[in-house]
């Protein structure tokens, strides 16, 4: 995507330049071509994700509820109480950056676990590929998050095999970890990208090496983690947006409870949203999360320049 | 080609003018000669009018059995009045008001809602409801044989807003069997908490299951709570709490807490982690708790999910010491006109018949609660089965004694329970983070906050 705009910026420069009275006439109707084509897209586009946007904004300054039509200005009032007066608030950003430092890590390590295990030749390696994806296609789904809670319920299949009565969903010690566990689960994604990443790394660098008497995890510190942190990078920031955006897990698993320790930001926006009817103070909160996201994304992105190897550096 | 178009296009022309020509002189000629030709004749006319038949759209919450009933009633009513055409949305009901608050905010509701006594307060002081007065009067709504305390839930400063469509009650189930293994007397109609505590007790520790299933720690054991005692939860105009002494909330705590600690009840995280949360899922039907309390239309479906073979004995609601009843007749729900009705006349002939049809009736069997129309009771009355009549029964037993109907819940309500109500009181509380005190005045502190700025 990022690579396909350049070009056509340079085909469309020069046309500009030439400045021919007839030609830009035909330019100007093939440009209203265009947008018509592109025309449901757009009208899509506007109603359905531009307009909402700017009105969320609007909705931020207000006390709007939904049901009644008289709403008035009230400034930087929401955001100066949600930081100041909403201790449920406070319980969401902290449960939101618990659960996205713990399950992102983890579900990274394990896609590439995965990823190199498919990664060698194998009779039947694309079927397992296809396979461990599966879980990652249905994960996001209402159905797998009540599957979750029938496996980690107290009559469920975790205690049947334990063979122990622990409510999972209610002690507040590990209700966190059982969306953890599910977010571990759904590592397809990611893993088929850095199965693609593995797959560009030259055989002879391993060659090489094995000559030079290193062994397999040598093998893997020295050559695959440092070749491999392009991927890394990609997948990180994939994830740590998807990540403080978790909502339907919690919604149906375990919808906040026990102590609000489930409570992630998505899930208490959509609370105050669609429970209290607080649309201006849920899309003040929508605003904040964008910030969030917005400030962890570009902390990756400083960061990289100390741990991302590109290739091309070296030469 | 071309000259084969225009001329099908000219055909249905035609046939649309001829069609629309012929409705008028078809429909009441169609409908009661009920042949499939006549009806299909009919449908087709009358579409091709535009506008003729009326579009009517209808919305309630409930379960599938009460899907299934309510269409088979709508279907009755299409065929009684063949100029209506109803359409129809039903969901569970938290999607319900999801659902129907979008519809409110996009100026798009049905014009018949089905509506809760928790909200009705709420929606009529947003003006999204409107009044069934002139219907009642002029006798669109027929409601001679309905009594006013069956109706006053549904009036708000002296107008109708809701025509209740079947009173029900709290009730506690107990598992008679359970309790004749347990060699114990069922409770008299006035147990307190204390006769609670002491029977589930006796029951858990003689049969080694929940004496009670759990929930104890619900909001509405609260309202119940100061119902009994004279008082209300909330305060007149929904700025504040209601009561001014916590210590009866302080000792209910305590006492929830202690039957959670001794085992006689389900945990709190227990209750959190239980994978289902429908009344056919209640641990009384699967006989690992011999109480549990639950409203008394539901018996029905508790009754059918326990299956053949199993009893039941239905008594009122416990109270604290020394307070009056702690049960209350609830309307179970109502049918509201809304304000954005297009078609509220059609919409009040729709409520009559669900009211006062003695057919619609039979369809729908007392699911929504006992109904209001003493005609309907009477006609209904041989058909019961056992858990059906058991809730007649019951209904007809606590009638002379409960409490005034309490007022619907305040604007603020749903706010308190969902940012107050557990996470900063009960929870903390039964997870042991908090005190009973400190538990009752975090519910005062913040309950009070959370209600003024609501009510603005």
């Amino acid at each position: 995507m990022t690579e396909a705009v350049p070009t056509v910026v340079s085909q469309a420069v020069p046309a500009k330049g030439r400045g021919h009275k007839q030609k830009s006439k035909r330019r100007r109707n093939d440009n209203v071509m265009g947008y018509l084509f592109i025309s449901p897209w757009l009208i899509a586009f506007l109603a359905f994700t531009l307009i909402p946007i700017i009105a969320s904004f609007v909705l931020a300054f207000t006390n709007y509820d939904v049901l009644n039509p008289t709403w008035k200005w009230v400034g930087l009032q929401n955001f100066e109480r949600m930081f100041t007066a909403d201790p449920r608030y406070i319980k969401s950003v902290k449960a939101t950056f618990y659960y996205v430092f713990a399950a992102i890590p983890l579900r990274l390590a394990f896609a590439l676990a995965v990823a190199m295990l498919l990664n060698t030749p194998r009779r039947m390696v694309s079927s397992y590929r296809a396979a461990y994806y599966a879980p990652s296609i249905v994960g996001g789904s209402v159905a797998v998050a009540v599957m979750w809670r029938q496996i980690f319920g107290t009559d469920g299949l975790i205690n049947a095999i334990l063979g122990t009565n622990v409510a999972w969903l209610g002690n507040p010690n590990t209700a966190i970890w059982t969306l953890i566990i599910l977010a571990v689960w759904q590592f397809g994604s990611p893993m088929l990208i850095f199965l693609a990443g593995l797959k560009q790394i030259p055989r002879e660098f391993y060659e090489a090496a094995g000559i030079d008497g290193a062994n397999g995890w040598q093998q893997f510190w020295h050559i695959t983690l440092p070749l491999l942190t392009p991927i890394i990078f990609f997948n990180l920031v994939m994830q740590l947006i998807s990540g403080f955006m978790v909502f339907t897990q919690a919604f149906i698993i375990t919808g906040g409870a026990p102590l609000d320790t489930t409570l992630f930001y998505a899930l208490y926006l959509y609370q105050r949203a669609f429970v209290s009817l607080q649309m201006g103070y849920a899309s003040a909160m929508a605003w904040i999360l964008l910030a969030i996201v917005a400030i962890m994304t570009a902390l990756v992105f400083r960061s990289s320049s100390y741990w991302v190897f590109y290739g091309s550096q070296e030469e | 080609m071309r000259s084969r178009l225009s001329v099908l296009a000219m055909l249905l022309v035609v046939a649309a003018l001829v069609l629309s020509a012929c409705a008028p002189a078809v429909a009441p000629a169609g409908a009661p000669a009920a042949s499939d030709a006549g009806a299909t004749v009919d449908t087709t006319a009358a579409e091709s009018t535009g506008g003729e038949p009326i579009e009517l759209r209808v919305a309630w919450w409930g379960s599938q059995n009460r899907h299934d009933r309510t269409i088979a009633v709508i279907q009755q009513f299409e065929e009684l009045h063949p100029d209506v055409k109803i359409t129809y949305e039903f969901s569970s009901w938290d999607d319900y008001w999801t659902l129907l608050t979008t519809e409110a905010a996009g100026g798009n509701l049905p014009d018949v809602m089905q509506q809760d006594y928790a909200r009705l307060e709420e929606w009529v002081s947003r003006g999204l409801l409107s009044p069934m007065d002139e219907y009642a009067a002029d006798g669109t709504i027929n409601l001679a044989d309905v009594s006013e305390s069956a109706l006053s839930g549904g009036r708000l400063d002296g107008k109708l807003y809701g025509v209740n469509l079947g009173t029900n009650s709290m009730v506690v189930v107990i598992d008679a069997d359970k309790l004749a293994e347990a060699g114990l007397e069922a409770p008299a109609l006035d147990w307190t908490f204390a006769d609670l505590e002491a029977l589930a007790t006796a029951l858990h520790e003689k049969l080694g299951i929940w004496g009670f299933s759990g929930g104890l720690s619900n909001e509405q054991l609260w309202k119940n709570l100061f119902l009994s005692q004279g008082e209300w939860v909330y305060n007149e105009d929904g700025t504040a709490l209601g009561y001014e002494n916590d210590q009866s909330l302080i000792d209910y705590m305590t006492m929830v807490k202690r039957m959670q600690d001794a085992g006689v009840t389900m945990t709190r995280e227990q209750e959190i982690a239980e994978t289902g949360s429908s009344v056919e899922q209640n641990k009384i039907v699967t006989g690992e708790a011999a109480m549990t309390y639950i409203w008394s239309n539901q018996i029905v479906a508790v009754a059918t999910a326990a299956g053949e073979g199993r009893n039941f004995i239905l008594v009122p609601m416990p109270r604290p010491e020394g307070g009056a009843s702690a049960n209350y007749l609830k309307p179970s729900q109502f049918f509201s006109i809304t304000s954005q009705a297009k078609h509220p006349k059609e919409a009040a002939m729709f409520i009559d018949f669900f009211t006062n049809s003695v057919d619609a009736n039979k369809v729908l069997m007392a699911e929504r609660g006992v109904p209001v129309s003493s005609v309907v009771r009477d006609a209904l009355g041989p058909l019961l089965d056992v858990p059906q009549k058991q809730m007649f029964d019951y209904i007809g037993e606590v009638e002379p004694t409960v409490s005034k109907l309490p007022p619907p819940d305040v604007a603020g309500h749903a706010n308190l329970i969902t940012n107050v109500y557990w996470p900063v009181v009960w929870d903390p509380f039964l997870f042991g983070q908090q005190s009973a005190e400190e538990a009752a005045s975090a519910l005062r502190e913040q309950g009070n906050a959370v209600l003024a700025e609501s009510a603005q």
